[in-house]
Formats: C-alpha cells, structure tokens, sequence
C-alpha cells in the first residue's frame, strides 16, 4: 500500500506554496480596495494562529497570552506611525497627551522618533518579553492548564496598563495616527494592494519558516516534549530551554501580526490585548487544525470570513456562534477540518500505518 | 571489578519520614542487579535518586568516581545514565522511528538542531535495536497505537539508543502477558554483559530468569543481598517480604 499523500513532505510543501501564490494573486483578480483590506487582516489573524499552532500544536503550550505580543507590536507600531506625523520643532507632543496634561514627549516615546529604531522596538519588545516570561514559567516547569490561566493573568495585566496609563497609551480611545504608514519614502494605503502584499509576504515567509523549522530536529524534538516533556528530559535534552525558544518564536510571529495590523487598520487601541482576540486565536487554531500550520490559516480564513458574511442579525450572537463552533470541533474534530482531508486522502492514497518501512513520513504538517 | 555506580550512605526524608535511610549500593560494570522490596521499600524512590529527578538529603551518588548527586536530570543523563519508567512513556503522536530518533540525536543544543535537516545518522543502530525488541516492520506506526507490551518495547528501546552505560528499568514487566514477559526476559539477557542493568521487579519468575544479583530493600534499607537461591533462603527476607511460603 502506497503513503497517505497528506504525511508527503514534498506535497504539504506544494499545498503550502499553491495557497501563498493563490493568496498573492488575489489583488491581480479582484480590483476591490474594500476587499484587499478585509483580506489582508485576514492575513494578520492567520498569522496569529499560525503562532499559536506552533507553540500549542506542536510545542503543547496552550498560550491563551498570545495578544500579549500581538498587543505590545501594535502599540509600537502605532507610537511609530504617530510619531511619523508627530514635527520635532513645531508639534513635538501627540495631541492626545496634550489634552491629558503632558507637555512634553514621555521619554518611553522618544526612540520612536525614528522609523526604523520604532520597528526594531516594534518586534524586539515583544520577542523579548516572551523570552523571558518563557523562562519564567517553564524553569518552574509550569505546564498544562496553569500556563493558559498564568498567560491569562499577564494579558490581562498588559491589558490593564494599556487602559489606565491613558497619557502616554490614550486609554480606552487607543492611537489613531492621521496618516499611513511610511516606509522608506513610500506611503503605504492601507487599501492599497501593497498593504496587502506586505501582509501576504509576512504571513508566507514567518509559515514556512515555522514549516521549515518543525522539519528540522528541533521541530522533533519540540513534538516529542509536547507528548512527554519528562521523558526527552531523561534522554538529556534541557526541555525548558526548547520550550522558551518555540514560546519566544510564537510571540515573534504574533508581534508581526501586530506590527502588520496596525498598518492596515491605521488604529490601536487596548482592544488587541483584550481575551477575546487571544482565545479567538486558539479557536481559529483549532477549528482549522492545531497540529498543522496551513490548518490553523485555513481556521483563521474560515472563521473571519464567516463572521464577516453571516449577516448582520447574528452579530450579536456572535461570541455564542464562536463557542458552538469550538465545542463542536473539540468533540467531532480533534484534529480540526484539515483532519477530515487526512482521512479523505487517506482513504484515496493508502494508509500510513501499515506502510513498509525505510520511508519516512511527515505526521505533523 | 571496577564499580559503574555507587551509592554511600544515602537518605533521602520527607519530614521525619525516611523514604530512603543509609542506603549503600554498589553496581559493577556489565552486571544486571536485581532491586526488590515489598510496596514502600523505597526501589522507585532509590532510582529517582540515582537520576536526579529528586535530590538526596544525605550521602553520595557518584557514577564512574564523579559525584553526580547534584546535576539535574539531563546531566545526569547525557553523562550516561538512562531510565525506564513504571509507567511506559513514550512519544504517542510521533512514529516508532520518530520516536527512536530523539533518543538516539546526539546533540542536544536546540540551535544547531534547527540546522539539522539531514537523514536520521544512527540507521545501524536503529536496525538493531528495532530487530532487538521485534518493531522492525512498525516503523511507520503512529506510537500511541502500539499495544501496551510494544510500548514497553518501545520505551526500552529508546533508552538503549541512548547507549547509557547505566540502565535503570522500573518494572519493565508490568502490565504484560507471559509470552511478552518471556520475550522481555530474552531482550534483558541479550543486554547482560554488554550493558549494566538496574532492575526494579515485582515478578519472580522474570527475576529468576535474568538475575545475577539481587538486593533486597525494606523500609528504605537494605535488608540482603544475594544470588537467587541465597535470597530465597535468607529468612529475614522471607519474614518480611515473602511470607513464610517462599517465592512462588
């Protein structure tokens, strides 16, 4: 009996690079600014499951924090895109803080004066943080449901700064910088196709990168502490150190969806750090299959699309339609909807488990 | 004979509690110890000793001359020290040859394995240790379908693609039927020589069949310690473990 086609490391490649090209392609068939936009924070939420596939699918971190790093790169990048409007000599001072008795520039945003000192910032921060929070917990081995209620609690603490530091964050009312995003001379519409191609090119290069890495013996290893983090301890591996670095690589890909979101939505505000995002994240994840990266895009897909075009009575319920969906896939789809073409092409291409020796096969996609 | 593992005057307390108390233990290089003990004697308690997992109160572990009380876990097992669990552990979402391939990776810094891309090196060894414990024709199997005797298989097989110089096995029978624990018994005796083997067990028959040496422990000491038949003659060890009927 043959291989199932979906464990073939050269066709998940070709399903992965067909849906980036598909993807790239969009701007040259449909000439709808109103579209791309829409598609391009499409993209920025897959790139939030993607970050959240690795480190729950195949790291078994269940990160419920994921907004901690999505949150952080939005702040920056919109303290960068305010500050690109912001004039040193004649208005040096954000209106916002003006109008909440600052006189003078915080020096928290002085380095974001410069563009490519606030980009830098933008994804360093976050990365940082995550690194050393990482260290933190899983030193302590803190594992399981105690890492999604402490990743829980540090949200909700960055949320709650984001809200109440209200001159130097404009609380409540968030950032919204009056002009795009300027980069390198060109203005960057966030309608516009590159805006879109930005967030494509970002979401392409961070996947197969992920794709690349869980390929390689880190990526074994990762999975192999996700199903017994005790035993790859007594085969010598120091597991709190690999789970940092896949922890630290989720929230650098969760910051640059950060970073990207804001320059398509032109706005920030302390909504990017509130759960609903982070737990949507790991539904998305979970719906299109946490234990595949193109899976959880597809979830991200699907799920935004849906709510986007389900009608504007069920708005309301949405939260409700979101939980149904969630329980529904937990109990009928463990594996989520990219578990049902494993078992489709399962079924067409042979089964894996009897399969001869000597090939070996890629199970995690 | 050159000792592999010795442990001096070892305890290990929980409060007033003495899981361990003064514990000399000696292994000789190639030789399979057999570690018995009513429930609570402190065998389990002895090898989490042994490999770091929990830390001494008092006393020396050292292995080849150095102390290793002291190192933690992966330490002490990249300095050759592996382990069997009670409970068989291995990786279910991964296949039988993915599987072997962590433990067999001999490098263990996490930047340099994501630069590892190439095709599993320890081929050879794979060949014969999935020959040794009868997974050769699984390697494509998804672990978590195994049946419960081929995890065990399995889990022996990681820690011998290790290639420890010291193997702890917590009751590798456990759970099995009698041809599984037959075929265990062979695997322990094509291991007998060439490796150094630390046996936790509860079944005799097995015992009778791989034994060289066998300690007995009892509340956290050591209460004899002898060939088979000196075991089973010994009366304090029949007082206290094996009734007054002797092994069956």
């Amino acid at each position: 009996m043959s291989a199932n086609i979906y464990h073939n490391r050269k066709a998940q490649w070709l399903a992965y690079i067909g849906l980036f090209c598909l993807l790239a392609l969009v701007p040259a068939l449909f000439d709808s600014p109103f579209l791309l936009n829409q598609l391009a924070r499409y993209a920025v939420f897959a790139m939030l499951a993607v970050s959240v596939s690795l480190v729950w699918g195949y790291g078994g971190i269940l990160s419920l924090g994921q907004g901690i790093a999505f949150g952080l790169a939005a702040y920056g990048m919109g303290m960068t895109m305010q500050m690109q409007f912001q004039d040193p000599v004649s208005d040096p001072v954000p209106s916002f803080m003006l109008t909440n008795d600052l006189s003078t520039l915080p020096l928290l945003w002085e380095p974001f004066w410069s563009t490519p000192i606030g980009l830098a910032l933008t994804i360093a921060v976050p990365t940082i943080f995550f690194i050393g929070f990482g260290a933190m917990m899983f030193q302590a081995r803190v594992a399981g449901v105690f890492v999604a209620i402490m990743t829980l609690a540090m949200l909700a603490a960055w949320y709650a700064m984001a809200y109440d530091m209200q001159p130097f964050t404009s609380g409540f009312n968030g950032i919204s910088p009056p002009m795009p995003f300027e980069f390198a001379g060109v203005s960057i519409d966030p309608y516009s196709p590159t805006a879109y191609l930005i967030c494509v090119g970002f979401l392409a290069a961070l996947t197969l990168s992920a794709k690349l890495l869980m390929q390689s013996k880190f990526g074994l290893i990762v999975q192999a502490i996700r199903d017994d983090p005790e035993r790859v301890r007594f085969l010598g591996y120091n597991v709190a150190y690999y789970q940092v670095i896949v922890f630290a690589i989720s929230g650098f890909i969760a910051a640059c969806g950060g970073l990207c979101w804001v320059m398509v939505v032109q706005y920030v505000s302390p909504t990017s750090l509130e759960l609903t995002l982070s737990v949507s994240a790991v539904i998305w994840a979970a719906v299109g299959g946490r234990l595949s990266l193109l899976g959880a895009i597809l979830g991200a897909y699907l799920v935004n699309g849906l709510q986007s075009y389900m009608g504007d009575e069920l708005q309301d319920v949405w939260m409700i339609v979101l939980g149904s969906i969630f329980i529904g896939v937990v109990l009928f789809l463990p594996r989520g909807l990219v578990g049902l073409i494993e078992d489709a092409l399962g079924y067409f291409t042979g089964k894996s488990e009897t399969e001869t020796s000597g090939v070996a096969i890629e199970r995690a996609v | 004979m050159m000792s592999l593992l010795e442990l001096r005057n070892v305890s290990k307390r929980y409060g007033d509690f003495a899981a361990i108390d003064g514990l000399d233990l000696t292994i000789n290089k190639g030789e399979l110890r057999c570690l018995l003990g009513p429930n609570g004697a402190g065998k389990s308690t002895c090898m989490d000793l042994i490999v770091g997992r929990q830390r001494v109160s008092e006393g020396t572990v050292s292995l080849m001359g150095t102390d290793i009380a002291a190192l933690s876990e992966h330490q002490i097992a990249r300095k050759g020290v592996g382990r069997k669990f009670q409970i068989p552990s291995v990786f279910k979402e991964l296949t039988v040859r993915q599987n072997l391939e962590v433990a067999f990776n001999r490098n263990k810094d996490p930047f340099l394995n994501m630069l590892s891309f190439k095709h599993f090196k320890g081929q050879k060894r794979y060949d014969e240790i999935t020959d040794l414990i009868g997974l050769k024709d699984r390697s494509n199997t998804v672990s978590g379908l195994l049946s419960h005797g081929e995890t065990q298989w399995l889990e022996i097989g990681l820690v011998l693609m290790q290639d420890p110089v010291l193997l702890l096995m917590d009751e590798p029978t456990a759970g099995m039927t009698e041809q599984e624990t037959y075929k265990t018994s062979q695997i322990f005796n094509t291991l007998k020589g060439s490796h150094t083997l630390v046996v936790v067990e509860h079944d005799m028959s097995f015992v009778r069949e791989i034994a060289d040496v066998i300690t007995v422990m009892h509340m956290g000491k050591l209460l004899a310690e002898g060939t088979i038949t000196e075991i089973e003659n010994n009366p304090q060890v029949r007082n206290v473990y094996l009734g007054t009927e002797g092994i069956h």
